[in-house]
């Protein structure tokens, strides 16, 4: 099984945040970067795939050079071997992204490692925009499910489970395939010391995709309104009933 | 905050250690504290992540990583909601261990290292007595040597890890008329025959990490844990002793620098004559203050740091280092705690704990007033 897992490289997003004057992007001077949440699961299902069906791992991620970190991280943790989609750290849109996985797929395949598996988050932490895994599989011809926490095989085919109102719901997909997982799929491994040691000596494979013209642009970003973290206190036991009701109706609870 | 000492592998490292801690160490720091102590489990699952034999060779299980390795490894530690567990970590890495893995035989190192480097031995490093502490020249402990053995007699106190330990690096004379050149280290396993362990109790603060006082009547020790050479265990604790104090100074300026960010959040959602507590001048420039002395303190310790990573000598950086990281972690702390008001004192908030474990560190691994004391040396006055 060879497991092929596209992270990207977000601002932290426990931290605390301020926008660029300009309002075009975040202003991420002191700011921690960091692995999708979803993807960090993603990165943890293909070693435990590698760890139990054999095969090959691979990390693949597009974004500036400093994301090299991101694959870095992710070998550290097991994975073999890492692919670089360097840019100049401008925004692409999920179909230029998509575009540009695809073209690497295909020229990996064609150099040999032929990928059974694609794993992606099923959003990225940052623009959330729910389209680049099922755009690449849609540009492959491959069979794609998304928002997926289990994962398993058998005979030749991907048994996902993902999970609805009341229960799971179960899927078959041949191979090769496209899943995005959710976080709780796992619970991700932390790298060891010695992982991140041994991972200074794994391959991170370097392409420059040529960017094309996007077609889906940003206006300018806007933060929210900080929540309030204000109690209000309606009152004491059984008193406070009416104005409990009073307050759930103003929400439109009741 | 981003600095030139740190690559791609220390900040990964970083990240992993402080989701370690988070998910793993965090959660139960409540109980632990409450209970005196913590499973010996964290220890092996320290070891599994590969952080108890930092420095130390590959061929005994260790990482021969670099000491911003470690100093990253003790900043995140340092930012454990137990303080008290950080320093039981600290004392099995960077305070015991040491004196096995630079000083210590082959053969010591073959059967100890390996169980301390992947958490199965837990150490402690003795060398206070009742009547002995800043001064320790002048330790009563004896180890008399009687055929291949040596027969300890004397009794240690505020001995960190004692509960737990398998394994106890002590300090002991061995020509009682040497002074300091009479002192050796010995390495003492814990079902030692004549050997009794007595918890402490009721401690100010360092709540999870358990402390106790030690016995030895003719308890026999084989010579062959003798570490390095007699007599010269003052200067190997010495030499150790600075490693204790870096890592001393990677915890706490972390510990206060967390204080800080709490006390930010604190100061931002409590609102005090209709405005936000840091929207007052006084309480911003405080809080720009404190974070303007943690900064200073942090880059000291990087300095040590720098030198020790050069293999020149540190022992002014670490002095100094020392010194300074206790009186601003306490400032943070006793100022943070301000801030807070009432709910500063009252345990549902960190900060009491923080306030409690950081004034240990005037004291423990040498206290303040020993730092001062051996730079004026130092300094020829
Ligand atoms: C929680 C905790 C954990 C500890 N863990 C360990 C451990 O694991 N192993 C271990 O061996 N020890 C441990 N210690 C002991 C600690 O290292 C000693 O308490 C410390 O070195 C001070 O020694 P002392 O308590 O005997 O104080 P003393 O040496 O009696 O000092 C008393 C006072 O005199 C001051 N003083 C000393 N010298 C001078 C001077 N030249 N001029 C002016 N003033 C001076 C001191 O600063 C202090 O204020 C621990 C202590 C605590 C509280």
């Amino acid at each position: 099984m060879n497991t092929l897992v596209c992270i990207k490289r977000v601002p932290d997003t426990g931290a605390r945040f301020a926008l660029t004057s300009d309002g075009q992007d975040i202003d991420s001077r002191n700011l921690e970067f960091t692995i999708s949440p979803h993807e960090e699961c993603a990165v943890e299902e293909a070693i435990r795939i590698q760890e139990k069906q054999g095969g090959s791992t691979a990390v693949l991620t597009l974004g500036p050079e400093v994301a090299s970190e991101q694959i870095r991280e992710s070998l550290a943790k097991g994975i073999d071997r890492g692919v670089l989609l360097e840019t100049d750290g401008s925004e692409w849109d999920p179909q230029a992204t998509s575009q540009a996985i695809v073209n690497a797929v295909q020229s990996i395949q064609k150099t040999g490692t032929k990928y059974d598996l694609v794993l992606f988050g099923n959003e990225s932490a940052d623009s959330g925009d729910y389209q680049v895994g099922v755009r690449v599989a849609a540009a492959l011809d491959w069979p794609c499910i998304t928002g997926i926490k289990s994962i398993e095989f058998q005979n030749n085919q991907v048994v996902a489970k993902r999970e609805a109102p009341g229960g799971w719901e179960l899927f078959r997909l041949t191979l090769p395939a496209v899943v995005t997982v959710k976080e709780g799929i796992n619970v991700p491994r932390h790298p060891s010391l010695r992982g991140i040691m041994t991972a200074k000596k794994k391959e991170i494979e370097r392409i420059k995709p040529a960017k094309p013209e996007l077609k889906l642009l940003k206006q300018n970003l806007r933060k929210p309104q900080e929540k309030s973290g204000e109690i209000q206190i309606l009152g004491h036991g059984i008193e406070a009933v009416p104005a409990i009701v009073a307050k759930l109706k103003e929400l439109g609870v009741i | 905050m981003d600095s030139p000492f740190f690559s791609e592998e220390h900040r990964i490292f970083r990240r992993s250690v402080r989701k370690f801690v988070d998910e793993e160490l965090n959660p139960h720091v409540d109980e632990w504290e409450a209970a005196g102590r913590f499973p010996k489990e964290v220890y092996k699952k320290l070891g599994d992540l590969g952080v108890l034999g930092i420095r130390y060779p590959a061929e005994y299980g260790g990482a021969d990583a670099d000491i911003w390795t470690t100093a990253v490894f003790c900043e995140e530690m340092g930012r454990c909601r137990s303080r008290g567990l950080t320093m039981s970590v600290l004392v099995q890495t960077d305070m015991s261990s040491p004196h096995l893995a630079y000083r210590g035989s082959d053969f010591l190192k073959k059967k100890y290292l390996p169980g301390m480097i992947s958490g199965k031995r837990v150490g402690a490093i003795v060398l206070s007595e009742p009547e002995v502490g800043s001064d320790l020249a002048n330790m009563r402990t004896t180890a008399k040597k009687k055929g291949d053995q040596y027969i300890l007699n004397g009794s240690k106190t505020y001995i960190t890890n004692a509960l737990q330990a398998d394994l106890f690096f002590v300090a002991a004379k061995t020509d009682p008329s040497a002074g300091k050149k009479g002192v050796s280290m010995l390495l003492v396993e814990r079902d030692s025959p004549g050997f009794l362990i007595e918890p402490m109790k009721k401690k100010l603060g360092m709540h999870a990490s358990d402390t106790g006082e030690l016995t030895f009547q003719n308890t026999p020790v084989p010579a062959e844990n003798l570490i390095g050479e007699e007599n010269q265990g003052f200067y190997y604790v010495m030499e150790s002793l600075q490693k204790e104090r870096f890592v001393s100074c990677c915890a706490m300026t972390s510990s206060a620098q967390q204080a800080i960010e709490d006390t930010i959040d604190y100061a931002q959602s409590r609102n005090i004559f209709g405005k936000k507590l840091s929207e007052y001048d006084l309480t911003r420039y405080k809080l720009a203050r404190l974070q303007t002395r943690v900064e200073a303190a942090r880059q000291l310790t990087y300095y040590a740091a720098h030198l020790y990573d050069r293999g020149l000598d540190w022992t002014d950086a670490v002095s100094m280092s020392k010194a300074f990281c206790a009186e601003v972690a306490n400032e943070v702390a006793d100022e943070c705690l301000q801030i807070h008001g009432g709910a500063g004192y009252i345990e549902e908030y960190d900060i009491p704990r923080l306030f409690r474990d950081l004034r240990l560190w005037k004291i423990g691994a040498g206290t303040t007033e020993v730092m001062y004391y051996i730079l004026a040396k130092r300094m020829g006055i």
